[in-house]
């Protein structure tokens, strides 16, 4: 694989060029709003040359989100089996005291509206949370039960760790169906009454960055208003799917999974949500910056809503593939309104568009204050994995 | 003075010319906010705006004809601390009360246009959108 710092042409910069600019404070930093307008009116060359860094944003609904914590030994100590957190179960088989709570996990007494993404809102909020847990004594950890409060300050680590975030692209839903539908989705009106979608299209780090050259493992993000890193790819990282000339997918294709210390996040970008009769996800707020070294990095990160494609999903189908209803592009879903069959359907956005534009200015400020530093990827991301599937197979078949 | 009243029609009064009356026989200027009639009755939103006195001889008016009349007194609330502008709302808000301002991208609640409808209250992932009646 060939190294991203390695650039081939004559005319592009290095990492190490754009982050010597950086830490002298002379570095050109756009956000993407500000980047887009800018080749509008001068093209991708001047773009190329005169621009260093384009800081992208995203703030929505991440399932697969969640934190791991280390509670401290208590004493008597105990190795916890079983445990929860404001009701909230939290997986406990790695140790002793360390946990995991998942953002989608629901409290156990609460139909469906209370969950793990509330509880690390709540622990990101600086509030204490009640810790049950329970165990069989050992030898080596007596103790059988504890029922106490946990916070922050109490806590050895608490970091966000989140399996697949940061989607690039999605799909957009409607139902076609004569009953409200309550979805991950959200509210999706009878007969074709609305349509959600849920990307930040051309704001979105990913959908600037294509075939990911400059963001993957080891990059240095904006995660829920802190510092935190790629760790790896999303799972789900299915990047054959279809794709537009300029390479843009017109399907959900990349995604992140991505780490970082909740003691350094803020509650305007760790938001606790519920998506009624579906149970609660996290609201995550993530930035990116991509660094312009060439002018195909400069005419990646020009890519604009009316050039980016997905396809509306009805959702009234409760298999794993759902017809298709139209394919739009995001300038189209952000007008308001799409005509699907002929009917006017209003559209509603679901990840914050306000959010993520006010994360590309966030982070614009702090690489021009030196207080983020943009870095080359340790590692980049596999171009070659498909998706799999979960079927009812034998044994044997699975082996195959 | 304005005021926003919910009316429910049964068959015999889904008919009635009501908007013509509190127009022409009480001097009220009257917005339809939302409207759900059919043969058999149904609901409707509407705001009424005239002299107190004016409204209230309206609102007898209406209730002689034996249509339901309830005022909404306080709608619903958006805590704005909560809002993360998503816009999950504001596809599916029957009265464009809830839209998103294409230059901020902020989702505007213009309180004026909201019929406290209810639709949006489980609709709000954050749960910013309080009901007050
Ligand atoms: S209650 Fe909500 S959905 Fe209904 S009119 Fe008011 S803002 Fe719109
Ligand atoms: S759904 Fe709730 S959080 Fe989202 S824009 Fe509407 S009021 Fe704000």
């Amino acid at each position: 694989m060939t190294k991203p710092n390695r650039v081939s042409s004559g005319k592009g910069k290095t990492y190490g060029e754009i982050k010597a600019r950086a830490s002298e404070g002379n570095a050109m930093v756009m956000t993407a709003m500000e980047f887009k307008k800018f080749v509008k009116a001068n093209g991708v060359k001047k773009a190329a040359k005169e621009v260093d860094i384009v800081t992208t944003g995203t703030f929505g609904a991440m399932c697969s989100s969640g934190a791991y914590f280390n509670l401290g030994h208590s004493d008597p100590p105990i190795k916890i089996q079983r445990a929860w957190m404001d009701g909230v179960p939290a997986y406990a088989g790695i140790a002793a005291v360390d946990l995991y709570l998942g953002a989608t996990e629901l409290d156990e007494s609460n139909n469906m509206m209370h969950g793990g993404a509330h509880v690390i809102e709540d622990l990101v909020r600086g509030r204490a949370v009640r810790l049950k847990a329970t165990a069989r004594s050992t030898d080596c950890y007596p103790l059988k039960e504890i029922d106490t409060y946990v916070s922050l300050k109490t806590m050895n680590q608490a970091v966000m760790m989140n399996v697949r975030n940061c989607y690039q692209n999605y799909g957009a839903a409607s139902n076609s169906s004569g009953k409200t539908l309550y979805t991950y989705m959200g509210k999706l009106l009878p007969e074709l009454g609305n349509a959600t979608y849920s990307s930040a299209g051309e704001l979105s780090p990913l959908l600037n960055d294509p075939y990911y050259r400059t963001i993957g493992i080891g990059t240095r993000i904006f995660l829920g208003g802190g510092e935190g890193f790629v760790a790896w790819e999303g799972t789900q990282f299915n990047p054959g799917v279809a794709r537009t000339p300029r390479g843009v997918p017109k399907r959900p294709a990349g995604s992140l999974a991505v780490i970082g210390d909740l003691n350094q996040m803020s509650s305007d970008f760790v938001k606790g949500l519920t998506f009624t009769r579906y149970g609660t996800s996290l609201g995550v707020g993530m930035g990116v910056p991509i660094p312009i070294l060439d002018e195909d990095m400069a005419s990646a990160c020009a890519v604009t809503d009316d050039k980016i494609f997905t396809a509306i999903f009805d959702y009234s189908q409760q298999r794993r593939s759902r017809p298709v209803l139209k394919e739009v592009s995001y300038a189209e879903l952000n007008s308001g309104e799409v005509s699907i069959k002929g009917k006017r359907v209003p559209t509603s956005p679901l990840s914050s568009q306000y959010k993520a534009m006010e994360i590309t200015k966030i982070l614009k400020k702090r690489i021009l204050d030196g207080s983020f530093a943009v870095t080359e990827p340790v590692q980049r991301l596999p171009l070659d994995k498909s998706l799999k599937t979960l079927d009812v197979r034998s044994e044997k078949e699975a082996m195959k | 003075m304005k005021t926003k009243l919910v009316l429910n029609f049964n068959p015999e009064s889904s008919n009635l010319p009501i908007t013509h009356h509190l127009i022409a026989e009480h001097g009220l200027l009257v917005n339809i906010l939302r409207a759900e009639i059919d043969e058999v009755g149904g609901k409707m939103v509407i705001e009424v705006s005239g002299k107190a006195d004016s409204i209230r001889k309206g609102i007898d008016y209406l209730k002689d004809a034996s249509v339901g009349v309830r005022p909404i007194k306080e709608g619903v609330r958006r805590d704005d601390e909560a809002c993360t502008h998503c816009g999950a709302c504001i596809s599916i808000c029957p009265t464009n009360a809830l839209s998103l301002d294409p230059k901020t991208r902020k989702v505007l609640f213009t309180e004026e246009k909201c019929v406290a409808c209810g639709v949006c209250i489980d609709a709000c992932p954050p749960r910013a959108m309080e009901i007050l009646i």
